[in-house]
């Protein structure tokens, strides 16, 4: 009982404190209730059609219905919108982050005359709905003759994420000390060096943690891809689960095995990368 | 190397590093937006050459002809209202009980995020199974306890659709401002807690005069992040219901993706767009300002 011999009690004090211990007892039945969806989840996903519809919905699953994940996976396309969401997340997670950094980097160390300006442009973007504007982008995206193109949905996510990344990677940028880059600067060397050789490596910690959250983002996004990608070639995941739900809704076992593996990639990331989570959201919402 | 050109490379140097970030978002942000707002003074139906200007037309047509557009603009406000109180209140909560000294803190924090970053429309997907008129576990779960008057057809019932919906967003949302609260409570000083309890103050004491202080900032982020997440509630309502039944869960921003996307009136649609862009802007623009300020004090 190690772990509880410190716990329940408040600072300085060696008593139990008995509010804490109600509390951490309601804690752990919401905590209860929030898992609930997921067991139940895997729970169908394990089961055949016949046991869905025959035993109550709490059974734990008997005979381990495998086979519903390969069904699902062979019905569902996932091999075509796996691959589809690995292309699109692996250009368009690093590309973006890149010129948001060079961007933030301009706009936080070169005196420039339009920084002020600039830099409120780009706070403006990261309050933009995109979901308010989809036949607009829909509309820009056909004028470049990219519907169901990789570019022609990369390039609307760069343009959504951008604003974010550029307004985090300037505040980190702009407590920068001054010294460093001003004596680079004298030493003759180009802001393009500065910022390759000090600032991009410095920005490591910051970069990490906004690659972890544009992953994941970018992974599950859905009403962009719906109004650009149209050919089913061309879907990613949260599509083919769309597509998946409407077609083979009753097919139970196959539709929550199908939920599983839509899931699961973003869900390890998260329990793999949880620090980088909280640092990349509230390193600039957030600050004292 | 002449004095005047020394000045002026280093700032060519800043637009070329601020080039492809500032293209791309002007061209695929910022241009669509703008287009909005010409489209919805338009008429065009997706495969004419041409729009045709038609004043405030599409304006007028949307809030006296359209059946379909209240009904969407008081569900909007209903869920972004609620949206606001409800899930951060639980947020609120989860955080200042998991500030506490209290064992499994971590584990149970993973718990609370794991939905947030699930995709929504799997989100959609998971609840849509457990509504699930016959086999899904909300009514199963009624069955068993014997309440069998109290089953519904949650998603299926106009009355109920709406809520039903809105408990599967707050199950997902719960995690992202309980995250943002406990970074928020990192913030508040250590000593000037022990100095208020050296003082006498109680466990309400310090929560009402030091905490809760301390926490106005953090407030204020979650309060417009939340509210700009509801007012772009899509993929939720998209996979759940599709705004159905009987439009009973129609949502402004779905409502404009279905006039120009699968009606082909985009005009309509366009003027949709703008209310709800309006509704979002007086909303953030007076935070947009407090940021740059604060930005500003930084530097």
């Amino acid at each position: 009982m190690t772990l509880f011999s410190q716990a329940f009690r408040r600072v300085g004090s060696a008593k139990v404190d008995p509010v804490l211990v109600a509390l951490w007892i309601s804690l752990i039945l919401l905590a209860l209730i929030w898992i609930t969806p997921f067991v139940f989840i895997v729970f169908t996903a394990l089961k055949s059609n016949a046991t869905v519809m025959g035993a109550s919905a709490f059974m734990p699953p008997t005979e381990l219905a495998f086979e519903n994940f390969a069904a699902a996976w062979r019905r569902g396309n996932f091999s075509t919108t796996a691959f589809n969401g690995v292309v699109i997340t692996v250009i368009k997670v690093p590309l973006g982050l890149f010129i948001s950094a060079m961007a933030a980097y301009a706009l936080a160390k070169v005196p420039m005359r339009m920084n002020k300006a600039l830099f409120a442009l780009f706070l403006f973007g990261t309050m933009l709905p995109f979901q308010v504007m989809l036949a607009p982008i829909f509309r820009q995206v056909n004028a470049f003759g990219l519907i169901n193109t990789y570019p022609g949905i990369i390039l609307p996510y760069l343009a959504f994420g951008i604003p974010y990344q550029v307004f985090i990677l300037y505040g980190f940028f702009s407590a920068v000390p001054k010294e460093l880059s001003e004596a680079a600067r004298i030493d003759g060397a180009s802001h393009f060096t500065i910022f390759r050789r000090i600032f991009l490596p410095i920005s490591l910690p910051v970069l990490s943690a906004l690659l972890i959250l544009d992953f994941v983002a970018t992974w599950n996004e859905f009403a962009m891809a719906l109004v650009i990608l149209q050919d089913p070639k061309m879907w990613t995941l949260p599509l083919g689960l769309m597509s998946f739900q409407s077609q083979f809704s009753s097919d139970y076992g196959e539709l929550n095995a199908a939920i599983i593996m839509t899931v699961l990639p973003a869900a390890l990331v998260y329990l793999m990368f949880q620090r980088y989570f909280v640092a990349g959201l509230t390193s600039g919402a957030v600050k004292e | 190397m002449p004095q005047a050109s020394q000045s002026a490379r280093p700032e060519r140097q800043g637009y070329v590093l601020l080039a492809p970030a500032l293209i791309v978002y002007l061209l695929f942000a910022v241009y669509p937006m703008i287009d909005v707002i010409r489209m919805s003074f338009s008429s065009w139906n997706g495969l004419s050459p041409e729009a045709r200007f038609v004043g405030l037309a599409n304006y007028r047509a949307i809030v006296t002809q359209d059946p379909v557009f209240w009904g969407a603009l008081r569900n909007t406000i209903w869920w972004t209202a609620l949206a606001v109180i409800l899930p951060n209140l639980i947020s609120f909560g989860l955080a200042l009980a998991l500030n506490q000294n209290i064992p499994g803190k971590s584990s149970l924090r993973v718990v609370f995020y794991l939905p947030v970053i699930i995709a929504s429309i799997a989100v959609a997907t998971i609840w849509k199974w457990m509504y699930d008129p016959f086999f899904g576990l909300f009514n199963n779960l009624l069955m068993q306890m014997g309440l069998d008057g109290w089953i519904l057809d949650w998603l299926g019932d106009r009355k109920v659709a709406l809520w039903s919906v809105f408990v599967a967003h707050v199950w997902q949302s719960v995690g992202f401002s309980m995250v943002l609260f406990l970074a928020g409570l990192q913030g508040v000083s250590a000593t000037l807690v022990e100095a208020a309890r050296i003082d006498g103050a109680g466990r309400w004491g310090v929560f009402r005069y030091v905490t809760l202080p301390a926490l106005k900032p953090t407030m204020m982020v979650v309060f417009v992040l939340s509210l700009i997440n509801s007012l772009k509630a899509f993929d939720i309502v998209y996979g759940m219901t599709g705004g159905g039944p009987a439009q009973s869960t129609q949502m402004l921003a779905m409502w404009a993706y279905t006039q120009s996307m699968q009606l082909g009136v985009f005009g309509r649609g366009a003027a949709v767009s703008v209310v709800l862009l309006l509704i979002t802007l007086v909303i953030v623009l007076p935070y947009i300002r407090w940021m740059f300020r604060r930005e500003e004090m930084a530097r």
